[in-house]
């Protein structure tokens, strides 16, 4: 019993989820504060984007729907829709590095920062779909400039984190 | 390596499917989704609020280096506005105390007569695309979903989910928001100044529209012919008086049947009244001032002037009950044919700056369970 709990205890993903709490701990706090010109920073966005930068497509779907849904928690929006616009994220950061021949600090910062800014393009066609109206406006241009800068800035510390995150068990020892 | 592939699609599949399976069981209300959001409510408060005494000196500091400039030009202006609100707030109590026993002495709801809880804004959305703020009270000081939501200048928004101890708050200008409103027309009062008049010089008259002067002047037409709005008019039978019977002239008292009578009919000062048109409230958005729709295009209620106040409608079926402030018309615009204008309403009620709000512990006729 005691080692299928400290199996589980390290499994890569649960793992994610406790850096996701602490993300999302900075996302409803610190950075809900922090507006530069009025937007909000996403840092939940910026981890499925590390998660795929960090260890590839499949992995970084998959991380991305596990801190879209944490997010989906606090929002009042339908409950899914982040999961599923953070695994596109994640998933396309991912299959867009591996494209990459040698993969650089700045190539991995421009790719976060691309990654971040079209979580913001595709959020608001999410929501659009599901029915709510009025979210296409030039603030979305502002929104995705912002929030691609500062995903870019942070992109290359939260790879490190996320890589550290989804390593597999007997690695981490 | 060659299951790879097929795991790759499966993993993905399997995602699409959850997303798919989540949106509509939330979309259709479900209650193990909400439950859901609950529970994780309770699981995550205590990380978000250890987070949050952590991150506060970093708050601190970044509100300092970006805000110090607005803080002091506000914190001047604010006691501008303290000094010039501390004398027409005297005034203004005596105005609404004076309406409420009006309406109280005419049996008709008030604001006073509904309870409410006092709750502070903890938090807003962390999404660009939601308006919502989070209030630190919920189903403990019996708040419900779709109660409204005010602050001391009008209307805020409405809940929209409520846990025990907070609820969320969508505010008036979100898309989905829609509200039963009045708008009461009030035309520009119109100001004549008249020149006094050198011996034997022609009168001159000059006619503004402005509400900033003292001395106003409303002229009032009556189609009645005789009748004057607001006078009380003395008026005679058309039975002839009996044989013998002296006819009182100038006595008020009650109509005796078959007899004559000199009651007088009172013709209200309802010409003189603002005028009232319902329509519907509706969020645009972030940024875009919210508009009311479906007001009819009638004659008598005239054109509807930029300033004319918006209140709420209330009603069996409003969420909120009449005669609470909104805002007031800002924009116009007109369409042709029988279709009504689109009004833009500038908010009585800064959503930006929201602290303390009071949510109005009231539900529609329609909402309420009844009791065994």
């Amino acid at each position: 019993m005691i080692d299928r709990l400290v199996a589980f205890s390290e499994a890569r993903y649960t793992r994610l989820v406790l850096v996701g709490l602490i993300f999302l701990g900075l996302q409803t706090t610190l950075f809900n504060e922090m507006r530069p010109f009025g937007v909000c920073l996403q840092v939940m966005v910026l981890l499925a984007a590390a998660s795929g930068l960090a260890r590839g497509s499949e992995a970084g779907a998959i991380a991305g729907f596990i801190v879209g849904l944490l997010y989906d928690m606090v929002l009042t929006t339908p409950m899914g829709l982040c999961a599923a616009v953070f695994a596109i994220i994640g998933y396309l950061a991912g299959y867009a590095h591996s494209f990459v021949h040698e993969s650089t600090w700045w190539s991995r910062m421009i790719l976060g920062a691309a990654a971040s800014g079209m979580g913001m393009v595709l959020l608001p066609i999410a929501f659009a779909i599901t029915g709510t109206d009025g979210l296409f406006t030039t603030h979305i241009f502002v929104v995705v400039l912002v929030v691609a800068i500062f995903n870019g800035l942070l992109s290359v510390p939260a790879e490190l984190i996320c890589r550290w995150a989804l390593r597999e068990p007997a690695a981490v020892r | 390596m060659a299951a790879s592939p097929f795991t790759r699609r499966r993993a993905i599949l399997l995602l699409s499917l959850t997303s798919v399976i989540l949106i509509t069981l939330d979309l259709r209300g479900s209650a193990l989704v909400n439950f859901t959001r609950s529970a994780f409510g309770v699981v995550f408060r205590p990380i978000e609020s250890a987070t949050r005494v952590v991150t506060r000196p970093i708050e601190n500091t970044w509100h300092g280096i970006t805000n110090y400039n607005d803080v002091v030009k506000e914190n001047k202006r604010l006691r501008d506005l303290v000094a010039y609100g501390q004398g027409s707030t005297i005034a203004a109590v005596a105005s609404v105390r004076e309406a409420q026993e009006l309406l109280a002495l005419n049996g008709l709801p008030t604001l006073a007569g509904i309870s409410s809880c006092t709750a502070q804004v903890v938090g807003q959305s962390p999404s660009n695309y939601s308006q919502t703020v989070e209030i630190n009270r919920g189903s403990e000081c019996g708040v419900k979903v779709g109660m409204p939501v005010l602050n001391a200048a009008g209307l805020v928004g409405k809940v929209t989910k409520v846990y025990v101890r907070r609820s969320v708050v969508m505010m008036a200008t979100d898309p989905n928001y829609s509200l039963a409103v009045k708008v009461v027309n009030v035309p520009p009062t119109t100001t004549t100044t008249t020149v006094p008049l050198a011996p034997g010089e022609t009168s001159t008259t000059t006619s503004s529209t402005t509400t900033t002067t003292t001395t106003t002047t409303t002229t009032t037409t009556s189609t009645i012919p005789g009748f004057k709005a607001g006078s009380t008019v003395p008026t005679a039978s058309t039975a002839a008086p009996l044989p013998g019977e002296s006819v009182p002239t100038g006595t008020v008292g009650p109509n005796q049947p078959g007899k004559n009578t000199k009651s007088p009919i009172t013709v209200p000062a309802g010409i003189d009244l603002p005028l009232r048109e319902t329509g519907a409230l509706e969020g645009r958005g972030l940024g875009k001032a919210p508009i009311v729709r479906f007001v009819e295009n009638q004659p008598r209620f005239g054109e509807v002037f930029v300033g004319s106040p918006v209140i709420t409608a209330g009603g069996a079926t409003s969420l909120a009950p009449p005669d609470v402030v909104v805002g007031y018309v800002s924009r116009v615009v007109k369409r042709t044919g029988t279709l009504g204008p689109i009004l833009e309403v500038k908010l009585s009620a800064s959503l930006d700056n929201l602290n303390f709000v009071r949510i109005l512990l009231y539900q529609p006729s329609t909402e309420r369970t009844a009791t065994p």
